[in-house]
C-alpha cells in the first residue's frame, strides 16, 4: 500500500542474496560471529518494531520473550536432550504465548504506563531465573551427533540460519504492512479512540501483534542460545537486551521495515569494533563513543535514518500517482430510507457523572432518518462527551441508547461502528507521509471482507467528499479544509447510516466553510444521516434541519433553526443572564 | 604507576594486515617465532572492571619477569607477549572478545581469564574449540564438568574448598575457645560460586562435621540492605556464621550491620570465603578495626616465599598488597611458559598436552599457587590444601596451612 | 524487651523499610519532577544518582574538604551539596543536549520526540557510566563514616543511623519542593509549562527555560538522594543501572506527575523490598517489588496520587 510490494519483495531477496554471499565470502570465524550477532540483533529489533513500531506502543520489555526463547532451548537442550531444531520453533510458541499473557492485562494502559509496565516483566523473570537455580546454564557439547543438535564446526552455519530467520521476519513484516494488520495497527499509533470508532477491533490486532512480536523475539532468542552456547538471566533478560531492539529500531528509522536492518548493520558492527579497538586501549571510551555517535545521528535524524533518507529522496521524485479511475460504482447497501423520517437515533434519559461532575443529565434526544441534525452549546456542554457515549467510549450511567431499534449501550465503540455509525474527531492527525486514500482506506475495513474492496470503498468515499483529484497526494501537504474532508472521507467509508461530526467546521474561514457545507449536505442527501456537534451558531443555522442545544449537560432547547434562534433559554445560555435583560428587545 | 600498553603505530599497521590476512583465511608460516602469544581476556570496562585490571598487572609482571630472564628458552629466546581483550560486562562481549582474539592472532598458544564464572563458560566454548589451552581462576563446578579438555582450573573446585574451609575453622574455634560449634548460619548469594560451595555443605556436609543449619539467607546481588538478613541471624543464634559473598558491596553492608547489631568483633564467629573479603578497597571503605581478625578460606593468596614477589608487585602497581587476582594472573603466564618449555614449540595442542603432563613444585609457577601444579584429566587440581587468610593490623595475610603461613592465625574471642 | 521472634523480625523489616525508602523516595521525586513537567522517560536518571555519590565522597572521604566538620555531620552537608553540584551538571546537559529533543521544538513531530528523548537519555546513560569509568576509575569506593554502622535502638529495633539521616532529609526536601512549586512563581510556571506548554507560552512562560529548571532540579535532587546513599553503601560508576528500575517503579506507584505521590511510591518500595523478606524468600525481594508495581499498574494505573487523563 505504500510502495509496491512486489519491489520490495524483491529487495528483501536482494539483501538476503547478498547478505549469504558475503558469508561466504568472510572466512575470520571472528566476523561470521558478529554478523551472526547483526542478524540476530536484527530479528529482534523487527519482531519489537512488529509491535511497537507499527502501533506506537512502545514496549521495554522484548527482553522477556528473547529470554523465554533462550531458555526453552537451553533447559529443552539440557533437561530434555532436545534438539534446538525443535527448540527454537518452541521458543517461539513459547514466546508468542507469552505475549499473549502479558499482553491480556497490559493493553488495558496506554503510552508511558504501557511502556514502563513491559519493562517490569523481563525484569522480575530475571530474579526469578536466578532463584529456580539457572544462573548459568551452559549448552552441552555434543561430540557424537553436532550436527543434531545445531553445533556447527563452521561458524558461518549460524550465520546462514540467523539470515533464514530475518528473511522470515522481512516477508513477515511486509505482509503485516500491505495487509489490513498493519493498516490498523497504524490506524491505533495515530489515534486508537478514532481507529476504534472507524470500526477497528483495537484489541484483536494488539493482542496479534504482541503475539507476533513475542513469537519471532522467542526464536531469536533461541537461535542466540544456540550461538552463545551460555545462558545467563542478566543476559537474556537484563535492561540492555530490552534497550537494543529499540536503540537499532529508533536510530534505523521506526515503524519501517528496513530501519530496524539499518539500525543492527550500523550500530552493531560499531558498537563490537569500539569494543575491540578500544576496549583495551582506555576501557570504557567505547562506550562513551558509542553514546556519543547515537545522540549525535539522532540530532540529526529524530525518526531515523531510513526515515531521513526517505525525505531527502521523496524532494527528488515526483509524488506517485495511484491510478484514480472514475468514481468505480461500488455497491453501496441501499439507503435505507424506507422510514424517511423515522427515529434512527434516540436517546432517553441519558447521563453520567465524572466524580462530582454531572457531564449529561438526563438527555432526551431523537435524530431523524435522514435529517442534518445538529448539537450546539456553549463551551463543556458536554457535546463532546455526548458523543462519546454513544459511540461507547463511555459507559453511561442511566438511560439508554438505540439505533434503529436495537440497543447500543454496551458495545464497544467498533461494534457500534459495525452497526453503522461513523464519527469524526476534534483533532484529526492524519498519517503525514501517505496518501490521502491510504489514509481513508482504515475506515474501509469494518465493512469490507477483502483488501481489495476497503481499496474500493475508500476510493469511493475520496470521491463523495470532493478529494477525488488529492487521493494520491502525500497527506502532509493538505489544506485545513482538505484535512476536515479527509476526516468525513474515512468516517463515510464504513458506508455508515449515521455519522456523527465533531465539530467539522471550527476554525474554517467563509470559503471553506462554504465547501464543506455543501459536501456535508451533498452527504445528507445520499441518504445518510448526519449529527453535527459545533459551537458557533452562524455556519449551523445555514446547515441543520433541527437543533439540540445542551448547557450544562442539559438539553435546554430542541426544534428548528427559526425557532432556536430566538429562544430565551439558548441566548441566555451562550451570552449570560445579563444580556439577555439588555438586548431581550432587540430579539424579540 | 599502572602499565598501560599502548599498541605503537606499527604494531596497529602490522596487526591490520594481519587481522586482513586473518580475514581472508591465510595463515602466516612461523617457523622460529621471534615471540609467543598468550592471551588475557578480563573484563577491563564495566562493574568488574578493577577485577580485570588487577589481573592484567599481575600477567604483566611475569611476562615481564619472563622477557628479562630470557624469555622462552627452548624457543631460542623468544619473548612471551601478552594480548589482552575486554570481556566488557555482557557474555556476548566475552565471547566476542574471546572470537576476536582467536580470528586476529592465530599464533596463540594458551590464554587466562575470564574472572566472572558465566564469562570464563562463554569464553571456553570458544577456546575449546579452537584447542587453545585455557587457564582459569572461577571455580564453578560447571566450568570442568563439560568434559573439556582445554580448560585447566587453577582455583580447587568448590566442592573441595567446602571440605576444607569447614573443618580447618572448627578446628580453630574449638582450639581457642575449648568449645565445638554446634549450629551455624549460611549468608550467601546466588552467583555460581557460592551455590556450588554451599551444595555439598546443604546435601549431608554440614551433618558429617555434626552441625545443624540454624540460619540459610540466599539474597541476590547486590544486597540494598543487610538488615532484614542480619535480623534473621540475630535470631537464629547460630554458633557459627558462614559468609559466601563474591562481591566487595555486599561485603561491606552485611559486615557493618553485624557491627550495628552487636556481633561483630567476635561476639559471633565469622569465616568468610572468597578474595572479595581481602581487597584493599574494602579496608577503604569500612575501615580496617571491623576487618581485624577476619578470617577468610580463598584459593589462592601470597604465602611464604612469595614475599619478595608481592614487594615488587606492590612497588610497581602501587597497590597496597597482592589480592588473588593479580597472584593468580601472574602464576598463571608462568605456567604458560612452563608449558611452552616443555612442548618445546609454539603450537597450541603440545602446549595443552604439556599443561596435561605438568607437574610443578618449584618455580615461580609453583610459588603462585598452594599445592603442586597438576591437572588431572577434567582438566582440575588435586590435593590443593585450603589457604586460610586473616586480617592483621589491617593487612590480610596467610595464616594457614603452616607451612604456607605469614603469620600465625588467632581466633576472634568477644572482648 | 523480648518479642516473639516473627514480631521482633516484622518490626525490623518495617523500620528498614522506611529508612530505605527515604532515600528511594528522594531519588523519586527527582525522576517525578523531571516526568511531571516534562513528560521525558530519562534512562540517566540512575547515572546523575552515581554523579551525587561521587561529589558527595569527594567532598569527604575523596579530598577530604568538608573533614573539619566531622564524620557525622560532613557526609549530611556533602550530600546536601551535592545537589547543587549535579544540578549544575543537568542543566548544561539540558541545554545542549536535552532541549534539543523535549519540549516545544518537537511536540510537532510524530510522536512527539519520544524517540528521540529515549535515544537521547540512554546515550547519556552511557557516556555518563563509561565517561565516570575513565575519569573515576572502576575501584569500589564509599563514604566512610561511623553512622553507617551505628544505630539507634528502640527496643528491639535498630535504626541505623545513615538511613534514618537520609530520610528525615528526604522529608524536609520534599516538604521544601512541594512549596517551591507551590508557592513561589517559577514553581507555578513549571506546573503550567506541565500542563499545557502551549496555553503557558501564551501566558509569557518561558518553557524551555522551565523544562530547563524542572530538569536540573530533578537530577540535582536524584543527586542529593545519591549523595544521602553514599554514606551507606559502596558504588562505582555503573551503579546507577541499579536504581532504574527502583525509581520508575516509585514514581508511576506514586501517581506520574505528583510530587507527593514520588515520595510515597518510593517509600512503598523500599518497605516493599525489606519486607518481602519476611514471607518471601530473599532472592525474591526485587520480583516482589515488580509484581506489586505491575498490580499498581493495573488495578489503578494512575498510581496512588496521579490523574488519567485521556482526551479523545
Amino acid at each position: 500500500m505504500r510502495s509496491p510490494a512486489a519491489r520490495r519483495r524483491w529487495a528483501i531477496l536482494a539483501v538476503v542474496v547478498t547478505v549469504l554471499l558475503v558469508s561466504f565470502v568472510i572466512r575470520s570465524a571472528y566476523y561470521q560471529l558478529v554478523l551472526t550477532q547483526v542478524l540476530l540483533w536484527a530479528v529482534l529489533s523487527l519482531a519489537w518494531n512488529i509491535l511497537s513500531g507499527y502501533s506506537g506502543y512502545f514496549s521495554f520489555g522484548h527482553a522477556a520473550f528473547w529470554g523465554l526463547g533462550a531458555y526453552t532451548v537451553a533447559v529443552g537442550m539440557i533437561d530434555f536432550d532436545l534438539t534446538p531444531w525443535l527448540g527454537i520453533p518452541l521458543g517461539a510458541i513459547v514466546g508468542g504465548l507469552a505475549g499473549a499473557v502479558i499482553g491480556y492485562p497490559t493493553f488495558r494502559l496506554r503510552g508511558h504506563y504501557f511502556a514502563l509496565a513491559m519493562l517490569a516483566y523481563p525484569l522480575a523473570m530475571l530474579y526469578v531465573f536466578q532463584w529456580l537455580g539457572y544462573q548459568e546454564v551452559t549448552l552441552p557439547m555434543k561430540r557424537e551427533w553436532p550436527l543434531l543438535y545445531m553445533q556447527f564446526a563452521d561458524q558461518r552455519a549460524y550465520a546462514v540460519l540467523a539470515l533464514g530467520l530475518l528473511a522470515l521476519a522481512l516477508v513477515v513484516s511486509l505482509r503485516v504492512e500491505n495487509s489490513r494488520f498493519g493498516m490498523a495497527l497504524l490506524a491505533i499509533k495515530q489515534n486508537e479512540p478514532a481507529a476504534e470508532a472507524a470500526g477497528i477491533d483495537t484489541w484483536r490486532w494488539k493482542m496479534r501483534a504482541i503475539m507476533l512480536s513475542g513469537a519471532f523475539a522467542g526464536m531469536a532468542g533461541g537461535l542466540y542460545a544456540v550461538v552463545l552456547l551460555v545462558v545467563t538471566p542478566e543476559s537474556v533478560f537484563g535492561m540492555l537486551v530490552s534497550a537494543q531492539p529499540l536503540i537499532l529500531a529508533l536510530f534505523g528509522g521506526v515503524g519501517s521495515l528496513w530501519g530496524p536492518v539499518i539500525g543492527a548493520v550500523v550500530l552493531v558492527p560499531l558498537a563490537e569494533g569500539l569494543n575491540g579497538e578500544l576496549g583495551d586501549v582506555l576501557p570504557g571510551i567505547q562506550g562513551v563513543v558509542y553514546g556519543v555517535a547515537i545522540i549525535l545521528i539522532i540530532l540529526g535524524a529524530p525518526e531515523g535514518v531510513y526515515w531521513r533518507l526517505c525525505d531527502r529522496f521523496a524532494k527528488l521524485r515526483p509524488a506517485p500517482r495511484i491510478a484514480t479511475g472514475p468514481a468505480a460504482a461500488v455497491a453501496r447497501s441501499p439507503a435505507t430510507r424506507s422510514v424517511a423520517g423515522g427515529e434512527l437515533l434516540v436517546l432517553r434519559g441519558l447521563g453520567i457523572s465524572f466524580g462530582g461532575l454531572r457531564a449529561l443529565d438526563s438527555v432526551d434526544l431523537v435524530v431523524r432518518q435522514g435529517s442534518l441534525h445538529g448539537i450546539i452549546g456553549p463551551n463543556g456542554a458536554g457535546k463532546t462527551t455526548l458523543f462519546n457515549v454513544v459511540n461507547g467510549f463511555l459507559a453511561p450511567g442511566s438511560g439508554e441508547i438505540s439505533f434503529a431499534g436495537a440497543a447500543l449501550t454496551g458495545l464497544r465503540p467498533n461494534q457500534v461502528c459495525r452497526r453503522g455509525i461513523g464519527r469524526t474527531f476534534q483533532v484529526a492527525r492524519a498519517f503525514p507521509r501517505m496518501s490521502v486514500l491510504d489514509n481513508v482506506i482504515v475506515g474501509a475495513f469494518v465493512s469490507a471482507r477483502d483488501d481489495a474492496t476497503a481499496r474500493r470503498m475508500a476510493k469511493a468515499a475520496v470521491d463523495r467528499v470532493g478529494l477525488a483529484d488529492r487521493a494520491s497526494t502525500i497527506a502532509g501537504g493538505l489544506t485545513t479544509r482538505e484535512l476536515r474532508l479527509m476526516e468525513l472521507a474515512r468516517a463515510l467509508a464504513s458506508q455508515p447510516r449515521l455519522v456523527l461530526l465533531d465539530e467539522t467546521l471550527a476554525g474554517l474561514g467563509p470559503d471553506d466553510l462554504a465547501g464543506i457545507l455543501s459536501v456535508i449536505r451533498q452527504v445528507r442527501d445520499e441518504g445518510v444521516t448526519v449529527l453535527i456537534i459545533e459551537h458557533t451558531m452562524q455556519a449551523m443555522v445555514q446547515l441543520v434541519d433541527e437543533f439540540s442545544v445542551l448547557d450544562h449537560g442539559r438539553l435546554i432547547a430542541a426544534g428548528r433553526p427559526d425557532e432556536i434562534v430566538r429562544d430565551r433559554r439558548v441566548i441566555e445560555a451562550y451570552l449570560g443572564r445579563r444580556w439577555i435583560d439588555r438586548v431581550a428587545d432587540v430579539v424579540a | 604507576m599502572l602499565m598501560k600498553r599502548r599498541p605503537t603505530r606499527r604494531e596497529f599497521g602490522s596487526g591490520l594486515v594481519l587481522a586482513g590476512a586473518m580475514g581472508l583465511g591465510l595463515r602466516p608460516a612461523i617457523a622460529q617465532p621471534k615471540e609467543v602469544r598468550v592471551a588475557m581476556i578480563a573484563p577491563l570496562s564495566g562493574p568488574w572492571a578493577r577485577q580485570g585490571q588487577l589481573m592484567r598487572m599481575g600477567a604483566d609482571m611475569a611476562i615481564e619477569e619472563i622477557n628479562e630472564k630470557g624469555g622462552i628458552k627452548a624457543l631460542s629466546g623468544a619473548k612471551l607477549t601478552l594480548v589482552a581483550a575486554d570481556a566488557g560486562d555482557s557474555t556476548e562481549k566475552a565471547k566476542n572478545a574471546a572470537q576476536r582474539l582467536l580470528a586476529q592472532n592465530m599464533d596463540l598458544v594458551g590464554g587466562t581469564g575470564a574472572w566472572l564464572s558465566s564469562f570464563t563458560l562463554a569464553v571456553t566454548e570458544v577456546t575449546e574449540r579452537a584447542q587453545l589451552p585455557f587457564l582459569t581462576l572461577s571455580y564453578s563446578d560447571l566450568i570442568t564438568g563439560r568434559g573439556f579438555k582445554y580448560v585447566f582450573q587453577t582455583s580447587p573446585t568448590a566442592g573441595h574448598q567446602a571440605e576444607e574451609t569447614l573443618p580447618t575453622a572448627l578446628q580453630l574455634a574449638e582450639g581457642a575457645t575449648g568449645k565445638r560449634p554446634k549450629t551455624i548460619g549460611i549468608l550467601m548469594d546466588n552467583t555460581a560460586a557460592p551455590m556450588s560451595f554451599a551444595k555439598p555443605l546443604r546435601e549431608g556436609g554440614l551433618e558429617k562435621l555434626g552441625l545443624k543449619l540454624v540460619v540459610d539467607q540466599v539474597f541476590t546481588p547486590p544486597l540494598s540492605d543487610a538488615t532484614p538478613l542480619i535480623e534473621k541471624v540475630r535470631t537464629g543464634r547460630p554458633d557459627f556464621l558462614l559468609l559466601l559473598l563474591s562481591a566487595m558491596p555486599d561485603n561491606k553492608l552485611v559486615l557493618e550491620k553485624l557491627d550495628e547489631f552487636k556481633l561483630s568483633k567476635g561476639r559471633l564467629p565469622l569465616v568468610g570465603n572468597g578474595s572479595p573479603l581481602g581487597t584493599p578497597e574494602l579496608m577503604n571503605i569500612i575501615g580496617p578495626d571491623l576487618l581485624e581478625g577476619l578470617l577468610f578460606s580463598v584459593a589462592d593468596w601470597p604465602f611464604k616465599g612469595d614475599e619478595e614477589m608481592v614487594e615488587r608487585f606492590k612497588k610497581r602497581t602501587g597497590e597496597p598488597w597482592m589480592t588473588q587476582d593479580g597472584l593468580t594472573a601472574y602464576g598463571d603466564m608462568w605456567i604458560l611458559k612452563e608449558a611452552i618449555e616443555r612442548a618445546g614449540a609454539a603450537d597450541r595442542v603440545k602446549v595443552a598436552d604439556a599443561i596435561r603432563a605438568i607437574s610443578l613444585t618449584t618455580g615461580p609457577a609453583a610459588m603462585s599457587f598452594p599445592g603442586p601444579i597438576r591437572f588431572d584429566e577434567n582438566g582440575r587440581r588435586q590435593d590443593v590444601p585450603m589457604i586460610f587468610a586473616q586480617w592483621q593490623n589491617g593487612v590480610p595475610v596467610t595464616v594457614f596451612p603452616p607451612e604456607l603461613a605469614l603469620a600465625k592465625p588467632y581466633w576472634l574471642k568477644e572482648a | 524487651m523480648d518479642l516473639p521472634p516473627f514480631l521482633a523480625e516484622f518490626l525490623q523489616a518495617f523500620a528498614a523499610g522506611v529508612t530505605v525508602g527515604g532515600a528511594y523516595a528522594l531519588m523519586c521525586i527527582g525522576l517525578g519532577i523531571i516526568f511531571g513537567s516534562m513528560r521525558v522517560i530519562n534512562f540517566a536518571q540512575g547515572d546523575f544518582l552515581m554523579l551525587g555519590m561521587y561529589v558527595a565522597f569527594y567532598l569527604t572521604t575523596g579530598y577530604g574538604i568538608l573533614s573539619f566538620l566531622g564524620p557525622y555531620a560532613g557526609p549530611i552537608i556533602a550530600a546536601f551539596l551535592a545537589g547543587p553540584v549535579v544540578f549544575a551538571i543537568g542543566w548544561v546537559v539540558h541545554r545542549f543536549i536535552v532541549a534539543r529533543v523535549t519540549g516545544l521544538g518537537v511536540a510537532a513531530s510524530e510522536g512527539a520526540g519520544a524517540y528521540g528523548q529515549i535515544i537521547v537519555t540512554l546515550g547519556l546513560s552511557l557516556i555518563l557510566q563509561n565517561g565516570g569509568l575513565i575519569v573515576l576509575g572502576s575501584t569500589p569506593t564509599g563514604i566512610r563514616t561511623p553512622l553507617s554502622r551505628s544505630s539507634w535502638d528502640i527496643g528491639p529495633v535498630l535504626l541505623n543511623q545513615a538511613r534514618v539521616v537520609s530520610f528525615l532529609v528526604a522529608v524536609a526536601l520534599v516538604i521544601a519542593v512541594y512549596l517551591f512549586l507551590a508557592r513561589t512563581r517559577i514553581g507555578k510556571g513549571l506546573r503550567a509549562a506541565a500542563d499545557n506548554s502551549t496555553a503557558a507560552i501564551y501566558m509569557g512562560i518561558d518553557v524551555d527555560r522551565a523544562h530547563r529548571i524542572a530538569w536540573s532540579l530533578g537530577v540535582g535532587i536524584t543527586g542529593v538522594a545519591g549523595g544521602l546513599l553514599a554514606s551507606s553503601q559502596s558504588f562505582q560508576p555503573y551503579i546507577g543501572f541499579d536504581f532504574v528500575i527502583v525509581m520508575y517503579a516509585g514514581v508511576v506507584l506514586g501517581g506520574l506527575g505528583s510530587i507527593l505521590g514520588a515520595f510515597w511510591g518510593g517509600l512503598l518500595i523500599g518497605m516493599v523490598q525489606q519486607m518481602s523478606t519476611l514471607v518471601l524468600p530473599y532472592q525474591l525481594q526485587n520480583t516482589a517489588i515488580f509484581v506489586v508495581f505491575l498490580l499498581i499498574i493495573f488495578l489503578r494505573p494512575q498510581g496512588l496520587f496521579g490523574q488519567l487523563s485521556e482526551r479523545t
